[in-house]
Order: C-alpha cells, then sequence, then structure tokens
C-alpha cells in the first residue's frame, strides 16, 4: 500500500512541485529570516561590544525617558562630573563622552547622507585617553581645532573622501559648513570593524557646540586601575556619587546590544509576515490538489478497496504522499532560506560589518523547516485523506471523474452560521455593546472571510463563473461559453482555487483602502485646519530639529510674508490620574546598574508641540478656544478638547508633568482648543517648552509661514527657496506639499503592502495553474473530441486561459468586496471611537489595478496548462480511456 | 455548402497506397500495408475487420486525426498529407463528421449546443431549416436543453449523429458508433444514418465488427493485416458472416 502511494507521486514529479511550491516559499521566508537574524544578532553584538570595549563603568544622569523610536532620550551630565568620578579611588582615567545624533553629512550630490531609514549619524566628541575611545584612528590624527574632524573608514570611502579632504556638515548654527577630515578611524583593535553608523569626531569644544550642550557631556565613562573589577569599580562610584546612575562597562555594552537587536527583531517579524502569508496560502493550495488527486484517482482507490485494502490503509497512503511533499519541500524551503540569508547578508555587510557572510544553520531551524512543512501539508490534506478513505469498492466498475456533489446541507449550515456570526459580532462591535468592539469587529470580519471563501464559495462560483463568462461569450464565441462552463462544473473546486486570491486581496483591498482612509484624512485636516502658505520642514524623519536656529528671523525679513510660526516636537510623560493609570513602562534595574535609578515617575508618554503662542492659532485653525492665547506663558499649556474631556482637565488645573530635561514640573492647562493637527494634542509655548527640552529637541523641526493679503506668493515661494537652497535637512513646501510629506510614511507602508499582494498572487497562481493542470488532465478525452470536431488549438488554449481569468476575476472580486465590507465596517468602528479621526476613502484607482494585475496573472499562470493542452496528441486523448 | 450539387459518384475521400508503421525495427508493426481505396459520393461504406485489422486507423488517417507513414489521403480534392495542424482541423470542422463509440459529447454543453459545436467553433450560423430537418430526424427536438447526463445511451448518440451532419460535412466517419449500445438504441442510430445517406446525401463510413451493423451499408469493405482482403456491394448480415468466415479461414 505505501509502496503504492509513494510510486504515484513520483511518478508525477511536476505535480509534487507544483503542490510543495508555496510551502517551499513560506519556509524559505520563514527559515530565510531566523537564520538572518541569528547571524545578524550575534554580529551585530560583537560589533557593539567593540564600541564600548574600553569602558569599565559609565556615569550618567537618571533622567531618562523611553521613546517609540527605541533609544530613551536621557539628560546630560555637566562636565564637572569627569573630575569627581576620575577622584574615585580605583579609577585609572575618566573622560566625558559626547555622543548623539544632530548634525548631518551632505553628500558630493548635496543631499543629506543616509537621509531616512537605517543606522544614523552621530557626533563624538575626542578622547585623548587611548583606553577609553572608542575606535582605533587608522589614519592621521586628532581634531585640533573647531574645523576638524575624524570620521570612519567606511563613511570615507562611500563618500571617496580622503585624508585632508573637506566634509560638508549641515549644522542649526552654521548652515551647511566644510569640516576637514583629519583622521579616519573603525571599530577594533586593528580599526577594521564599522557597526554601519556614521561617526563623526570633534573637538569636545566643538561637539559641544554643536549639540547646543557647552560644557556638557552626555556621559562620563572610566577605566579601572589594574586588579579592580568592573563591580567593584562601579560600586565604588555608585557610593560616592549617588546622585548619579552607574553602570558598569558590561551593562552598558548590553543595553546597547538590546537596543539594536530590537530593531533586528521588527525586521525579522517583518519578513516572517511574508513567511505566514505564503503559508496560509498554501493550505488552500495543497488542500484542492489533494482533492482533486484523490477524486481523479476514485477508481484507483475504489480498486483497492475492492482487492481487500482498509479504510484506515487508504487513509495512511494518502496522508504518507503527503508527508513527502511536506518533506520535500520543507528541505527545498530550507535551501531557498539559506540561500535568501545568504543573500541578505551580503547586501547588509556593504553596511556594516557582518563576521560571516554565510549564515550558520541552526538545528532549530531545520526542525521549524520540517515541523511547519511537514504539518501544513498533512494538515492540508487530512480532510481529502478522509474522503477518500470513503469511497465504495464498487466505485470502481463505475463511471466517476470529477467531484460532481452536490454543497452539502451541512456546508450550507455552517456557512451561513458563521456569517450571520460574524455579522452579529460587526453589529455588536458597532454597536459598542461589548468588551472590546475592535476585536469582536475584527473577529465578525474573520469568521465572515472564512465562511464566504471557503465554505459559502462553492455556493456561488457556478452562477458568478457565468456571469463572468458571459461577456467571453458574446457574439457566440464557444470558448468563452466552455470556459464559464467548465468553471461552473465544479464549483467546489473553482471556488478553492480562487480562494487563495481572495483572502491575498481581501487583505490587501481592506489595508489600500484603510491606508487611503488615513491619507484622506489627514489631508482633510490639513487642508481645512492650516492656513500657512507655506511649510519650511526639516526633510528627513531623522533629523529632529534641523532648521538653522536663525531660519524664523531671516524669514521675517522677507517681503510679502505676514506670519512666522516655528514649531517644535518633544516627549514627555503625563503623571495625572489617568496618565499614571496607563503606564506601561517597566521599573526592573538591569543587573550592572547601581547608584540611583532612572527617575520617571511612572505615567504616559505622549508628544507635545512647541509653538508659538503669539502665531500659532493664526497659521493653524484650532476651532474654538477656551482662554486666550495670551494667557500661554511659562509654566502653561494648551490641550485638545477630547484630549482634556477624557481626562478631566479644566483651564485652570495644574498637571504634574514629567521633563527629561528637569524632571517634574506642574504645568497650567491656560487654553483648550477644539481641533487638533496632527498629533499636537498638547502645546506648549516656547516660554514653556524650551526650559524643559533637552538641547536636541530644542530647534525647530517645522516653521508655519503665511503671506500678506496680495503678497506676490511665487516670490515668497521663491525668496524662501533661495534661502534654504545650500541646506539639503531643510524643504520648502506650499501645502500640498506639506500634506504629502506628512503623509509620505502611509506610502512607503502601502509599497510593502503590494509587495505581499505580490506575493500572495504569485503563490495563489501558482494554485490556479495546479488546479488547471489536474482539471486539463481529467478533461484528455473532453479536449480531445473537441480537437477532433475542429477547435483550433487556438481556440483550446483560449478557452483554458478564460477560464483560468475566470477563477481569477472570481477570486479577485470575491476579496474586492469582503475587503470594502470589512474596510467599511473597521472604520465605522473606528469613527465611533474617535469622532471624525477617519474619512472613509476608496482608493479606485488602485482597487481597479489590484483587479486587473490579479486577472492578467491568473491568464499568466494558465498560459503553461493551456499550452500543454493544446500540444496533446489528439487521438490519444480520443482513444484513451 | 454547395457539396450536395456536386454530382453523386465521385470519391468524397481516398486513399492510395496508404501506409501507417508503428514502432521501429524488432517492434514494427504495419496498422496500413498499402491500402488504396475511394468513398464515393451519397454512399454508405462499411469498413469491417478483426482486431488489429488496420480499421480504425484507417479511419484515423482518412480524417485526419493521425498522419500516414507514406501513401496520401484526401477528403474531397484536399490532401492531407502536406496539411498542418491549423489546416488539418480546420477541415475536420468543415468537411468532416464525427461520430466515436462512446464519449461523444462536451458534458457542459446541451444538446443543441453538442450539436451547433462545429459550427460555433468555425463561428458560423447553421442552416436552420438543415438543422430542424436533422433534429427531427434523429427524434431529439424535446431533448436539446438537456445535458448529456441527461440522456440516454442511444439519445446522446443520436445527438452525435446530429452533429456530425449538420455542417453538411463532405463525409461522416463512426467508429464503432452503437458498439456501446443495446440493439434498439443501435438500429435506431444506424437508421439515421442510411437515411441521411439515401434521402440527404451524405456520405457515410462506419468502422465496425458488428454484421449486423455493417449490413446498412451500400458496400462493406473487409481488412485484414493492413490490407483490404474483400469488398461486398449491398451486403446482408448473412452473406457478411460468411464471407468474415472465409477470411477468418
Amino acid at each position: 500500500m505505501i509502496r503504492i502511494a509513494l510510486k504515484d507521486l513520483f511518478a508525477r514529479k511536476r505535480r509534487l512541485v507544483t503542490t510543495g511550491i508555496a510551502v517551499v516559499l513560506g519556509i524559505a521566508f520563514l527559515t530565510g529570516t531566523q537564520l538572518l537574524s541569528v547571524s545578524l544578532s550575534d554580529s551585530i553584538k560583537s560589533l557593539v561590544g567593540d564600541v564600548y570595549s574600553g569602558f569599565d563603568a559609565v556615569v550618567r544622569s537618571p533622567r531618562t525617558q523611553e521613546t517609540p523610536f527605541g533609544q530613551p532620550i536621557r539628560t546630560q551630565v555637566p562636565a564637572g562630573l569627569v573630575d569627581q568620578v576620575a577622584a574615585v579611588d580605583g579609577v585609572g582615567a575618566a573622560v566625558g563622552v559626547v555622543e548623539s545624533p544632530g548634525p548631518e553629512i551632505v553628500g558630493n550630490d548635496g543631499k543629506v547622507v543616509g537621509g531616512g531609514f537605517g543606522p544614523p549619524t552621530l557626533v563624538y566628541n575626542w578622547i585623548d585617553d587611548e583606553g577609553l575611545r572608542i575606535g582605533s584612528l587608522r589614519q592621521g590624527g586628532p581634531p585640533t581645532t573647531a574645523e576638524q574632524i575624524v570620521i570612519d573608514f567606511r563613511t570615507a570611502d562611500s563618500l571617496g573622501k580622503q585624508l585632508g579632504d573637506e566634509l560638508s556638515i549641515a549644522t542649526t548654527q552654521d548652515g551647511v559648513r566644510p569640516y576637514q577630515i583629519v583622521g579616519i578611524s573603525g571599530l577594533g583593535d586593528d580599526g577594521s570593524q564599522s557597526t554601519g553608523v556614521r561617526p563623526i569626531t570633534f573637538t569636545t569644544a566643538e561637539a559641544q557646540r554643536l549639540l547646543n550642550q557647552p560644557d556638557q557631556f552626555n556621559f562620563v565613562a572610566a577605566r579601572a586601575i589594574d586588579g579592580e573589577t568592573q563591580a567593584d569599580l562601579a560600586a565604588r562610584i555608585g557610593e560616592e556619587l549617588p546622585e548619579w546612575q552607574v553602570l558598569t562597562g558590561e551593562a552598558f555594552t548590553a543595553e546597547n546590544q538590546e537596543q539594536i537587536s530590537q530593531f533586528v527583531d521588527i525586521l525579522e517579524i517583518f519578513v516572517s509576515v511574508f513567511g505566514y502569508v505564503a503559508l496560509i496560502v498554501a493550505i488552500f493550495i495543497i488542500y484542492n490538489t489533494f482533492s482533486i488527486i484523490i477524486t481523479q484517482r476514485t477508481r484507483e482507490t475504489a480498486l483497492l478497496r475492492a482487492v481487500g485494502a482498509t479504510r484506515r490503509q487508504v487513509i495512511v497512503a494518502t496522508l504518507l504522499e503527503a508527508i513527502v511533499v511536506g518533506l520535500v519541500a520543507a528541505t527545498f524551503g530550507l535551501a531557498a532560506g539559506f540561500a535568501l540569508a545568504t543573500l541578505l547578508l551580503r547586501v547588509l555587510s556593504g553596511f556594516f560589518t557582518i563576521s560571516s557572510t554565510v549564515p550558520s544553520l541552526a538545528g532549530g531551524v531545520v526542525v521549524l523547516a520540517v515541523v511547519i512543512g511537514v504539518g501544513v501539508t498533512v494538515l492540508s490534506a487530512v480532510i481529502p485523506a478522509i474522503r477518500s478513505s470513503k469511497v465504495p469498492p464498487v466505485a470502481a466498475i463505475t463511471e466517476v471523474a470529477v467531484d460532481r456533489t452536490a454543497i452539502s446541507v451541512s456546508r450550507r449550515i455552517w456557512g451561513a452560521a458563521l456569517v450571520v456570526g460574524g455579522v452579529a459580532l460587526i453589529g455588536t462591535g458597532l454597536a459598542q455593546t461589548g468588551p472590546n468592539p475592535l476585536y469582536q469587529v475584527g473577529g465578525g470580519a474573520l469568521a465572515i472571510l472564512v465562511s464566504v471563501a471557503v465554505i459559502l464559495g462553492p455556493l456561488i462560483a457556478r452562477p458568478v463563473s457565468r456571469a463572468i463568462a458571459a461577456p467571453f461569450s458574446l457574439g457566440g464565441l464557444i470558448d468563452g461559453r466552455l470556459a464559464g462552463e467548465n468553471a461552473a462544473r465544479s464549483p467546489k473546486r473553482t471556488a478553492a482555487a480562487a480562494a487563495a486570491l481572495t483572502i491575498g486581496v481581501t487583505l490587501v483591498t481592506l489595508i489600500a483602502i484603510v491606508a487611503s482612509s488615513i491619507k484622506a484624512s489627514a489631508d482633510d485636516a490639513i487642508s481645512s485646519s492650516v492656513k500657512a502658505d507655506f511649510v519650511v520642514a526639516t526633510a528627513s524623519l531623522t533629523s529632529f530639529g534641523a532648521i538653522p536656529a536663525d531660519s524664523a528671523d531671516a524669514i521675517r525679513e522677507i517681503p510679502g510674508v505676514a506670519e512666522v510660526s516655528p514649531i517644535r516636537f518633544t516627549l514627555l510623560r503625563l503623571l495625572d490620574p489617568v496618565g499614571v493609570a496607563s503606564a506601561t513602562t517597566a521599573t526592573t534595574v538591569p543587573a550592572g546598574q547601581l547608584g540611583a535609578p532612572s527617575d520617571a515617575p511612572p505615567g504616559e508618554d505622549t508628544f507635545a508641540l512647541g509653538i508659538d503662542p503669539a502665531s500659532w492659532f493664526d497659521v493653524v485653525d484650532s476651532g474654538g478656544l477656551e482662554g486666550s492665547p495670551e494667557d500661554l506663558t511659562a509654566g502653561t499649556m494648551a490641550v485638545e478638547r477630547k484630549f482634556a474631556t477624557e481626562r478631566g482637565w479644566r483651564v485652570g488645573d495644574t498637571i504634574p508633568v514629567y521633563f527629561v530635561a528637569t524632571g517634574v514640573q506642574p504645568v497650567r492647562v491656560a487654553v483648550i482648543y477644539d481641533e487638533q493637527l496632527g498629533q499636537g494634542s498638547i502645546l506648549l509655548p516656547l516660554a514653556t517648552f524650551e526650559p524643559n527640552s533637552l538641547p536636541l529637541f530644542n530647534t525647530d523641526s517645522q516653521i508655519f509661514v503665511t503671506t500678506e493679503p496680495g503678497a506676490d506668493t511665487a516670490a515668497v515661494k521663491a525668496a524662501l527657496d533661495a534661502q534654504f537652497a545650500d541646506i539639503p535637512t531643510v524643504s520648502v513646501q506650499d501645502l500640498q506639499e506639506y500634506i504629502q510629506s506628512q503623509t509620505g510614511p502611509i506610502n512607503v507602508f502601502l509599497g510593502i503592502v503590494y509587495a505581499l499582494l505580490g506575493l500572495a498572487i504569485v503563490i495563489a497562481l501558482i494554485g490556479i495553474a495546479n488546479t488547471l493542470s489536474l482539471s486539463v488532465l481529467e478533461r484528455t478525452r473532453e479536449l480531445g473530441l473537441l480537437r477532433a470536431v475542429g477547435m483550433t488549438r487556438w481556440q483550446l488554449r483560449r478557452t483554458i486561459l478564460i477560464e483560468a481569468a475566470i477563477i481569477a476575476v472570481f477570486g479577485t472580486l470575491m476579496g474586492l468586496v469582503i475587503g470594502i465590507v470589512f474596510a467599511g465596517a473597521l472604520s465605522v468602528a473606528i469613527a465611533a471611537d474617535n469622532p471624525g479621526i477617519l474619512t472613509f476613502q476608496l482608493p479606485v484607482v488602485q482597487l481597479l489595478v489590484i483587479v486587473a494585475v490579479a486577472t492578467i496573472a491568473g491568464v499568466v499562470a494558465a498560459l503553461l496548462p493551456a499550452w500543454r493542452a493544446s500540444r496533446m496528441n489528439v487521438l490519444e486523448a480520443v482513444s484513451s480511456s | 455548402m454547395s457539396m450536395t450539387t456536386t454530382p453523386s459518384g465521385t470519391a468524397a475521400a481516398g486513399a492510395v497506397d496508404a501506409v501507417k508503421v508503428y514502432g521501429t525495427d524488432d517492434t514494427e508493426v504495419r496498422a496500413l500495408d498499402g491500402v488504396t481505396i475511394d468513398f464515393e459520393r451519397s454512399r454508405f461504406t462499411a469498413i469491417m475487420g478483426p482486431s488489429g485489422s488496420g480499421k480504425s486507423t484507417l479511419m484515423h488517417c482518412l480524417a485526419g486525426l493521425d498522419r500516414l507513414s507514406a501513401g496520401r489521403v484526401r477528403i474531397g480534392d484536399v490532401f492531407l498529407d502536406d496539411l498542418s495542424d491549423a489546416k488539418l482541423t480546420e477541415l475536420r470542422r468543415d468537411k468532416v463528421g464525427f461520430v466515436f463509440q462512446a464519449f461523444n459529447l462536451i458534458p457542459t454543453l446541451s444538446a443543441a449546443e453538442n450539436i451547433t459545436l462545429p459550427m460555433d467553433l468555425a463561428g458560423r450560423k447553421p442552416d436552420a431549416a438543415w438543422m430542424d430537418q436533422i433534429i427531427n430526424i434523429v427524434g431529439l427536438a424535446d431533448r436539446l436543453s438537456h445535458r448529456p447526463s441527461e440522456l440516454s445511451g442511444g439519445q446522446q448518440q443520436r445527438v452525435a449523429v446530429a452533429r456530425a451532419l449538420v455542417s453538411r460535412p463532405e463525409i461522416v466517419f463512426a467508429d464503432e458508433p452503437t458498439g456501446n449500445l443495446d440493439s434498439r438504441s443501435g438500429h435506431e442510430v444506424l437508421g439515421f444514418m442510411r437515411y441521411a445517406v439515401s434521402d440527404l446525401n451524405q456520405t457515410v463510413v462506419v468502422v465496425t465488427h458488428d454484421p449486423n451493423a455493417a449490413a446498412y451499408a451500400d458496400r462493406v469493405v473487409f481488412l485484414a493485416d493492413g490490407r483490404i482482403v474483400d469488398q461486398m456491394e449491398n451486403p446482408t448480415a448473412e452473406r457478411i458472416i460468411d464471407s468474415m468466415k472465409q477470411l477468418g479461414g
């Protein structure tokens, strides 16, 4: 029995490949990311270890706050602390270290180097003590004047710079200006390593000046005298300087490694999503393939049963076949994953040093591949296997080829029950009558998706197939008619072949609509509230406030400019009862950290805007105001009405707020406004913002500019452009450009989603091709007859291509409809929670493109089966039995 | 379609020195070994012979379903041997009618659609009067909207005969058309073919091993080992059986 199953399997190698290919893809993505992240984590950990390898202890401020960017923000330490640390027993040497983002490198093309994603440009100060210096000099010497810098070899190489060359750096103090490269450095003992960040080392005074932190360091690093352990040294410093936070060098390195590996984790999760999508779609394809094979094999199975095979043997034989498919797919998937990881590592090694460009094959990954490969395949084959065992021996002598069984009653009941249940869940979710409306809507949507795609699909496959075929059969075209009937003849098969596509398209439609709605909402909000004619904004997401400090004043001098309103961004922590209740910050102290614990009390982290109260409400329509902008003096803030209402804040209330720079401060609510722009639920007048913010955030991030009535806006724009022509960190935007820049990240997100669609479509198409191949095989005699009575090869090909198009359109339309319904439900649910936040918008063009792409791809998928069918020998086909 | 105006008596199809060889060297089988034959218009010919005699091969080659190893075949005045697959397909569609032993119909199409299939494939409208006439003769007027699975075996073969005739082909080939039918249905089907020849001036060639079926023909051609071994005009079942006995002995 087992031999029979295996023989059959290997006799059809092509089917083995097409059945397993979806699993291969899924496993490739999953194992590839695992292998990549293991290798990457190892490399990054060893690199980060290299950066701080000379540190035995680090002394820093306990004033810190977590941020959504991964790296916490922390206040600086005074220069005087260096001597205090140096005086502690056991300290061999202590130095102040400047380490911060801020200035950006301007490339040879006049643009910011590495603007956007990826490792940042960091400012360091030159450290004389060789033991504590970060990295080693490969060439040249230290910077001795303010105009001199040391950069790392990889930055130098990528920009084609050599010792003695000049490098342009964008600063907020002096705009873009040249610095002279006097040294080239690298990490590790021989300076041959690089973490991928672009370190620029200035003299200490220049580094501090560029970061607006004169006489301040980001932390103090110390090295021990011989015979002193890191733990003893840290403990001693902690005792002597209890108001500061002290870490052993190892703990400091571990903390940094931890923060960087979070990024690796995100990368891993991101790529894994592709793997999971592939596997989910794979389940449908394997299920459908096995169902068809088993139906076609009915006679064979019946014969086996007739000569004495038990039902159990039949099931085992089928499952065995699935196991073999799974094993083969797992093996190929693992190989492909290995290749993927190797490729990605090679690409990444262009950015930073990687210990090995070949991933290490961990045993766990192999087990994962086999378990998932076999698991998914066997799971998908269980139902077909059980069905095959139910074939009665008498079927051996009756003519059964196609699964024409009616849609069973239980299927109707289950399908209806799931739809009703799903609708009920969505309904109650929308009516806000449950513990978690969003989850209810989501769960209901899932139930409907499963029901429609899997259970009810076959019910509508027949009429819908015929309807789609109708335009193809106009004018009595027989191939269109035949294609429609072929798609309709086995609705279960058509629905199952289309289900994979349905799921992919549903996901993408849903996300595309939500994204488009978010964009439309942002568009609405900005265009209705922003009254500025131009916005001067930092060009990249990573440069916090990169607008030169004197810009606002310079803009005021431009003729025709009416109002100039700069804004800044910062993070703060709300310590009101609502904020404290929603605190999520962990308060565990990591091993190796001594002295003062982090002093931020638990509370809710939120963004705040720093504004100029005299002009802000003129450039941005904030709706009705309670209180006057004139009341926004030092120690006050303005709050958006909904935000204030939820927390029970009223004008005049004083709220405790934690600032990283200054600790807990009372801030009084002076104004409550009705409409907010973007994330601006809390506005701090600059009088409150400036003294309470870190230097990093105390630079203008955007400047809103209005023109005088009747002014020549083109001339103003030209003047603004001229003003910032040489500063690549700053862009001058009109309102439309500003809207685009604000919604830009959504486009990046959409790009990823479309890549996902591409993957799901490719896999779904393999499924359609598989189904059609099997159908063609099954219809050999019929196709032979058609050819015999005069169907040309081209007509036959057209028939099969149209059938594929029908299946693809069926799957896509189902996905489109479900996706639109879900997006509608979701936006209602979101709007119920946050009125006005989401404007439901159908991205018609994108949706049409999705349909077109899926349909064309469906036809492409059928090219091979169609070609093969058209080449078959007519005589053999008509005389085959 | 001017075929019916062609004077009867000239050949609708024919083969000259037809040779068909399967396999090579040791396994070589000469299925046709120099067959020369003409099928005259408006006549009903039966090809008979034991299994392996080459009768099906001859029919397949004549109908453009298979190609000769040597020799020539023609339908009307078109020689098939040099035709491309596309031309051959067109020829089958327009000039040849087929009735197979079983599986003659496309299961997804109704009886009426099956009948007009060759015309639809050619993108032509069937001659309505001719079609009505044929449908009435085969007695399917009330079955036209049925699918093949809803028809009896005899009804299915009658639909196949109607399809073979509807485009007024040069010639109709039938390969064991009654092989799967009970005798009453078989006689009905053969009766329609006889009628088509006698009253509608069609040309029919039937391959069969059943003497009773062959007795419907105007002429019987006997094949054995790939050669024509005997011919008989105006046969009866008894004479055919006698002749077969002689050939077999």
